[in-house]
């Protein structure tokens, strides 16, 4: 996902965004229906919503105009800001009050400790938008089990934000049956009215039909990989590597760079990063790991390719090369990282600005770039491209009709792109309490850093943009490694839309984050991934493939 | 293991088994009238204000462990929790299906697995485990010095209090493959090794973790069973001539004995819940074929997967191996002349 990076404080970001990479792994499909019974009333109803029928629901697109990117999105990267903002002339996109007053409880995953409802900064953004939201934060990190049971119950709260790698098990069918459409205030022209909104991107709001219906407001993303293989600049410089530009080139960098009676490893665990190298199916929404190949479909599991990923990834284990912590998947990678104890990680996009930014501020020679990442025999890669939305913010169905529209007067103000007003306060707070201007750039306050973060990021965002005020340049590196690494970028036939797999269906692929795990570790062959497949086959996978034909067959393909 | 009263001697423990639950104390002053004997409503009167007393313990009881146990009737059904508006109502309107959760659970080799991986724990904890609060009990119990022995207990108890996630980290930083020993034998020109990591070891490494974490914890009972042993007898055994060991093989021991077979009949009954959040917090670094046991696989299927009525199935296939257990275990102990937990 793409964060807005600015928006919250480095540490929670990194845990949030670790936990992520994990969780991307596991994700699961999404729902709603087939075109064929497009427009059918909530249920638990499998397939897809896409072309005419979804063409119905989405909202117009208004593009924005209030703010020009610096580097505007090519690709399907991020737009990148790197200019400063210039705060005596910060434009304004929300110019009336739009909320009603409204009480919202708001359930959101949180990576942090939760700072008070009655702080300075909720109060503000309350204020602005004219609600009085409440929020009950879980600790995103196990989300997904408070999740399950909430919407078990017959008191959800008004407004629940769900990342796409907790649509697993039952929850599609739960989103389905508890939460409001959103369709009769947004489809159409109707989001003209909430003119933020309206410049999201359509590709993000094809993502939020859930069940025929329009449910949610996403997080749109770039749909080009989000996970970047970085690694120590300042120490490849001092010991004169090469940066590897093949899969053997890299394994034998490997050996050499490994000292480990120095405690220096040349890698942490590159799993999501071979599977980009030898160029596996998207694995961070199940409805990508499909394809059709010579006029059949094929799962990312079936293919040559997941087989190679993971022989090149056991090889680096075997090799004794990653370092052991991360064989025993224990504390965090990017520490390790900016330790100095490994010289290579793989992590979410948004490490770049973190990593950096925090090791400036302890004043160490830190420095980090990321490889682009290359085809296994060197040469052009092929990357799949993955979902161009990523975290799904819901209504109740009990909520009322003043309630959603105080909502989506707040989500319309947390859209605000950057370099506005409302951008300022939702991403930096109350100015003297929670950021202080220092050479005419906002500096968060300790105040600031404990209380503006992570909140109101789920609730309403902008295109997918990279904005990093006090680090220009690393928006300008972290865009242009996403337009370069987007020029290899494919989609797969399903991409771009959020499909809910039948029941039956859901629980089959699970073990294969584990096995896959279990194999470059060591603890299993590749020949048990094989044996795991044919398996796969028969207890249902087939039968899973021809339904994605059929889905196909109705809907047609997304892939490029 | 918690556990709550402890008869501290065979004598009182004979009178407990009269009295309601809960009254033991008040048991001596009506002697050997038989409670029997008396009309339930007089019972109730006399006994009114213990009553009264254990009625926040019934409670508590009833709405955490006994009205829970409805909710396994979801064992027998295909239960979707979203079917309806409440979680609780979807229960009467998922359909029955019989046993096929069991059939399903059966004919999963990974359930096999994990019962399998969940016995050897037991029983290496079992050997490897259980003994040690009662040698430590014994250590203890011989050092005089108040001072010395408060110091000795705190630092034993003290592990007890940490959480599994600080002592996984621990044993991580001491033995895992960057951890302090494997470096300093690196530096020394040897190589480092890995324990925490390795499969085939993986039970033992859990076994040590939950010696070092909680025997400390267990020799409390034991103490408090060696402080009901009268001086007397030592003295007495001391004037006939018999030496140490002796005195611990004829007084100390068999003033543990009934502690022992009691302890001994519930770990067993316990025997299949071998540990949850220590194995959980490891399964990625070994991989679930090692660490996976019944918790963690109903854990796994219930809340990972969602696949609620599975879960629930398996639970409850625990629940009642369990129970034979330690029936089983009790008549054992009833055979061997021992009180056991309960007698009828």
């Amino acid at each position: 996902m793409t964060p807005n990076a600015a928006a919250s404080s480095a540490p929670s970001r990194r845990s949030f965004l670790a936990s992520t990479a994990v969780a991307t792994a596991a994700v699961a499909g999404g729902m709603p229906l087939l075109a064929a019974c497009g427009g059918g009333q909530s249920g638990s109803k499998d397939g897809t919503t896409s072309g005419k029928a979804a063409e119905k629901l989405l909202p117009a697109f208004v593009a924005s105009t209030v703010v020009v990117p610096d580097i505007p999105s090519k690709n399907g990267s991020s737009a990148g800001f790197t200019k400063p903002i210039d705060l005596d002339a910060l434009k304004t996109s929300v110019p009336k009050k739009l909320g009603g007053g409204s009480q919202l409880k708001v359930m959101a995953p949180m990576w942090g400790s939760p700072p008070s409802n009655d702080n300075a900064y909720y109060t503000a953004v309350n204020e602005a938008v004219g609600v009085k939201v409440t929020w009950q934060n879980q600790d995103g990190n196990t989300y997904d089990e408070k999740l399950g049971a909430v919407l078990a119950s017959s008191d959800i709260p008004d407004v629940v934000v769900v990342p796409g790698w907790n649509l697993n098990g039952k929850i599609p069918s739960a989103i389905n049956a508890k939460f409001a459409d959103l369709g009769p205030y947004l489809s159409g022209d109707k989001v003209k009215a909430y003119p933020n909104l309206a410049a999201v991107p359509t590709d993000a709001w094809q993502r939020s039909i859930f069940g025929g219906q329009l449910r949610a407001i996403p997080m749109p993303a770039s749909y080009v990989t989000n996970i970047v293989p970085f690694y120590r600049k300042d120490i490849f410089e001092a010991k004169g590597y090469e940066l590897p530009k093949t899969a053997d080139e890299f394994l034998a960098w490997a050996k050499e760079a490994t000292d480990a009676k120095a405690k220096v490893w040349a890698c942490d665990d590159l799993k999501w990063t071979a599977f980009n190298i030898y160029g596996v199916l998207n694995g961070s929404d199940k409805a990508l790991w499909w394809d059709l190949r010579d006029g059949k479909l094929v799962n990312r599991i079936e293919t040559d390719e997941y087989l190679e990923a993971l022989e090149w990834m056991r090889k680096l284990y075997a090799a004794g090369v990653v370092h052991p912590d991360a064989k025993a998947v224990k504390g965090d990678a990017s520490n390790r990282f900016t330790a100095g104890q490994s010289l290579v990680f793989n992590g979410d996009i948004s490490y770049w600005y973190g990593s950096t930014a925090e090791q400036r501020t302890q004043k160490t020679a830190f420095e980090m770039g990321a490889f682009d990442i290359f085809g296994p025999d060197g040469g052009d890669p092929t990357i799949y491209a993955t979902q161009p939305a990523g975290i799904f913010t819901f209504v109740s169905k009990k909520a009322s009709k003043q309630q959603i529209k105080d909502f989506l007067a707040l989500a319309n103000y947390c859209a605000a792109p950057y370099g506005t007003k409302e951008y300022m306060l939702t991403a930096y707070g109350v100015e003297g309490t929670d950021y202080t201007l220092k050479d005419g750039m906002p500096v968060k306050t300790a105040k600031g850093n404990n209380e503006v973060f992570g909140a109101y990021d789920y609730t309403g965002d902008p295109a997918s943009y990279l904005a990093h005020p006090d680090l220009p340049e690393i928006a300008k590196l972290q865009v242009e490694w996403q337009q370069r690494m987007g020029a290899f970028t494919k989609k797969s036939s399903f991409y771009g839309l959020t499909i809910t797999e039948p029941n039956r269906f859901t629980n089959l692929a699970n073990d294969f984050e584990q096995l896959e795990d279990d194999v470059v570790r060591g603890r299993k062959k590749i020949s048990d991934v094989q044996q795991a497949v044919s398996d796969w086959k028969s207890k249902g996978g087939d039968g899973l493939r021809d339904w994605y034909q059929k889905l196909l067959d109705d809907n047609g393909s997304a892939a490029n | 293991m918690s556990h709550s009263t402890v008869p501290r001697t065979r004598a009182e423990a004979k009178t407990d088994e009269k009295t309601p639950a809960g009254s033991g104390d008040t048991a001596g002053p009506r002697g050997k009238r038989r409670a029997g004997k008396l009309s339930l409503r007089l019972r109730f009167r006399r006994d009114r204000t213990l009553i009264l007393m254990t009625l926040p313990a019934i409670l508590l009881l009833l709405v955490f462990n006994y009205i829970p146990i409805f909710g396994n009737v979801v064992a027998f059904q295909d239960y979707d929790p979203y079917l309806s508006d409440n979680g609780f109502v979807a229960m009467f309107e998922s359909p029955w299906v019989g046993f096929e959760q069991f059939e399903r659970i059966f004919q999963d080799s990974g359930f096999w697995h994990a019962v399998q991986n969940t016995f050897v724990l037991f029983f290496l904890q079992l050997v490897l485990f259980f003994p040690i609060p009662i040698l430590l009990a014994l250590v203890i119990n011989s050092v005089i010095r108040p001072r010395v022995r408060a110091v000795a207990q705190a630092i034993m108890y003290l592990p007890h209090f940490f959480s599994w996630v600080l002592v996984v980290t621990v044993f991580q930083q001491i033995f895992g493959g960057a951890g302090i020993i494997a470096q300093t034998l690196r530096q020394h020109g040897y190589e480092g090794f890995d324990l925490m990591t390795d499969p085939g070891i993986f039970k033992f490494l859990v076994t040590a973790e939950g010696v070092w974490k909680d025997a400390g914890w267990g020799i409390i009972v034991f103490l408090a069973a060696l402080s009901a042993v009268s001086n007397d007898l030592y003295e007495a055994a001391a004037m006939d001539g018999a030496g140490r060991w002796r005195r611990m093989w004829h007084i100390t021991l068999p003033a543990l004995r009934p502690v022992i077979a009691l302890l001994l009949v519930l770990r067993v009954g316990d025997a299949l819940t071998v540990g949850f959040e220590q194995l959980l917090l490891q399964r990625d670094s070994v991989g679930p074929g090692a660490s996976e046991v019944l918790d963690t696989y109903v854990w796994w299927n219930g809340i990972r997967n969602q696949d609620f009525s599975y879960a629930a199935a398996a639970g409850l296939i625990k629940g009642v191996v369990g129970l034979a257990l330690v029936l089983t275990a009790n008549k054992v102990a009833h055979l061997m002349g021992e009180q056991g937990v309960y007698k009828k």
